[in-house]
């Protein structure tokens, strides 16, 4: 599949937003905010600001962006559709755990509203994995992997984004590093488990399968029926090599998860907090871009095999 | 409305029955498509760089030719490929504006270019590859089945059939009810053994593909291009061709 800067600009910054936004609810939940309430209402800023950017980059995915509002209508069915909505909601959810976290007084109403944006923050980034997952022509998308995946990457990008606004705005460096070192481990664990099994994988279907033939039959390509590139070869015929493939995955290995997993443990020993912390945001992001690349790019589409591309 | 539609008693089924026994992959279903929708309702249907070096542009329709079968006896098949009208279309259903759409009335998928944000979610949940990107209008297109044809009544009546079915030369393509069991193309796919593309992922497909037939004859040895015949003749032959070789 082929890779759109707008989808992977989408993905990553709306789990660092989404993710963040969800640690921040969670602490609400857990009455472990501290006493000032500057970490939470920056936190929600920035998170909504990501987030924002992410959605703005979406649209320029869109071939008539001005209709954009239309998305919204089909969520009995659509995954899309269900993330446009979800995602909206955060907006009024996160604005008024802000104001009423600012007001101070009513921790109950904090507590249910700091669950609410948990809820809603996940919700969307679980209908953007869906959206992947639900894809039966796409193996590497279709996958018990997919879902458990976005949502894993998203809380550790948000914890790597709290750890830094933490270590900033409250000073001492407390658990949120060690948080987000736990979360890089993990994120680093299902990544590969997820290449693992898509690496084992057998073929969606067989070229025998596409044109009706029984299977013991060979089937080879003969004509193509155009000689140039059309929508479906550009889109869905996106072909990666496998050298470049491995290549590729190591550097998403070590940005995304050993370097921020490393940098966030040394944080936790006081030396460097802030800069290290900082740094591990910076690998991570670079990482998740890389690594979101390669989701897109090593996928196969079965609708390549009438090409006779493997899939 | 992107939900799929419940089959209501006695709807149709509309779709096309195609023969890869007699297709012989001339390609004029898929021209005689892009002329009609072109023009028609749904047209223009956009080319890019029409007269350059990398022409491209939006196809309902496309036609490809398979070697089928092991080395010594293989035959071509060819393969016209185009929306299925899947009883269970995703494209319709991961659509979140509700531009695709399934009629009820008779299964024809559409997509409304009113509508559609171009997301282009529903060409990746087709399988099939039957949806192409509009570059210039910013929307999906994709096989109407010739829904502006179908049911135009200043048409003669033997007339009211896709554009593709029409300019079939071999009449391998054949259009009809898949849901009446009487009509011609069902009796044709229980007759012939219509197959479904496929089938494993589960889309249902209403366009049925009928296999080639099993050839009876067995396959004559091949001729040898130089060095046949003896004497004057078999002399004379192989200087012709080396003659033509050159």
């Amino acid at each position: 599949m082929r890779p759109a800067a707008s989808i992977l600009l989408l993905t990553t910054l709306t789990g660092f937003a989404f993710g963040l936004l969800a640690w921040i609810g969670a602490y609400a939940v857990l009455g472990l905010l501290p006493t000032m309430p500057r970490l939470a209402i920056t936190g929600v800023a920035v998170g909504l600001l990501l987030a924002s950017l992410g959605l703005a980059a979406s649209m320029l995915h869109l071939g008539r962006m001005e209709r954009a509002w239309r998305a919204l209508s089909q969520w009995r069915s659509s995954w899309l559709s269900r993330e446009g909505v979800c995602a909206l909601l955060i907006y009024p959810v996160a604005i008024l755990f802000a104001i009423t976290l600012r007001s101070g007084h009513d921790r109950v109403a904090v507590r249910l509203l700091g669950a609410l944006v948990v809820i809603t923050s996940l919700a969307t980034v679980l209908c953007t994995a869906m959206i992947y997952a639900s894809l039966r022509p796409i193996r590497q998308w279709h996958n018990s992997h997919t879902a458990p995946g976005y949502l894993i990457y998203a809380v550790f990008s948000g914890a790597l984004l709290f750890a830094l606004l933490h270590t900033a705005l409250v000073g001492k460096p407390g658990a949120t590093d060690l948080i987000a070192a736990a979360a890089a481990a993990i994120a680093w664990l299902a990544k590969c488990a997820y290449w693992r099994h898509v690496d084992t994988q057998t073929p969606l279907a067989s070229l025998a399968a596409a044109i009706g033939s029984p299977e013991d039959v060979q089937v080879k390509p003969l004509d193509a029926p155009h000689f140039t590139e059309n929508y479906v070869l550009r889109e869905m015929g996106f072909a990666l090599a496998r050298r470049h493939a491995a290549k590729l995955r190591r550097m998403a290995l070590v940005l995304a998860f050993a370097l921020p997993l490393g940098l966030t443990l040394i944080a936790s020993m006081e030396i460097a907090p802030l800069a290290a912390t900082a740094a591990a945001l910076a690998c991570a992001a670079i990482g998740l871009l890389t690594e979101r690349w390669l989701f897109f790019a090593e996928a196969t589409h079965v609708a390549a095999l009438y090409y006779g591309r493997r899939v | 409305m992107t939900m799929l539609p419940d089959a209501a008693p006695g709807a149709k089924r509309l779709g096309l029955v195609i023969d890869l026994d007699t297709c012989v992959g001339c390609h004029a279903c898929a021209v005689s498509c892009k002329e009609w929708n072109g023009g028609g309702k749904f047209g223009p249907l956009p080319d890019y760089d029409k007269q350059g070096p990398e022409p491209d542009g939006v196809w309902f329709n496309r036609v490809h030719s398979y070697e089928v079968g092991a080395d010594d006896c293989s035959r071509t098949v060819n393969l016209p490929r185009s929306c299925l009208h899947c009883e269970n279309a995703l494209c319709v259903t991961v659509c979140p504006t509700g531009a695709s759409y399934k009629r009820a009335e008779d299964g024809i998928v559409l997509v409304d270019p009113e509508i559609c944000i171009g997301c282009k979610l529903c060409s990746w949940a087709c399988p099939y590859g039957a949806r192409e990107f509009d570059e210039e209008e910013g929307v999906m297109r994709k096989c109407t089945l010739c829904v502006d044809r179908i049911y135009d009544r200043n048409l003669p009546e033997a007339e009211r059939e896709p554009a593709c079915v029409a300019a079939c030369p071999t009449r391998a393509r054949h259009f009809g009810d898949l849901a009446d069991p009487e009509s011609g193309v069902s009796k044709l796919v229980a007759a012939r053994g219509g197959k479904s593309l496929l089938e494993g992922l589960g889309y249902r497909p209403t366009n049925q593909y009928l296999p080639p037939r099993r050839a009876t004859i067995p396959a004559a040895p091949r001729e040898a291009t130089s060095g046949t015949g003896e004497g004057f003749g078999g002399a004379l032959l192989r200087l012709l061709d080396r003659a033509l070789s050159r």
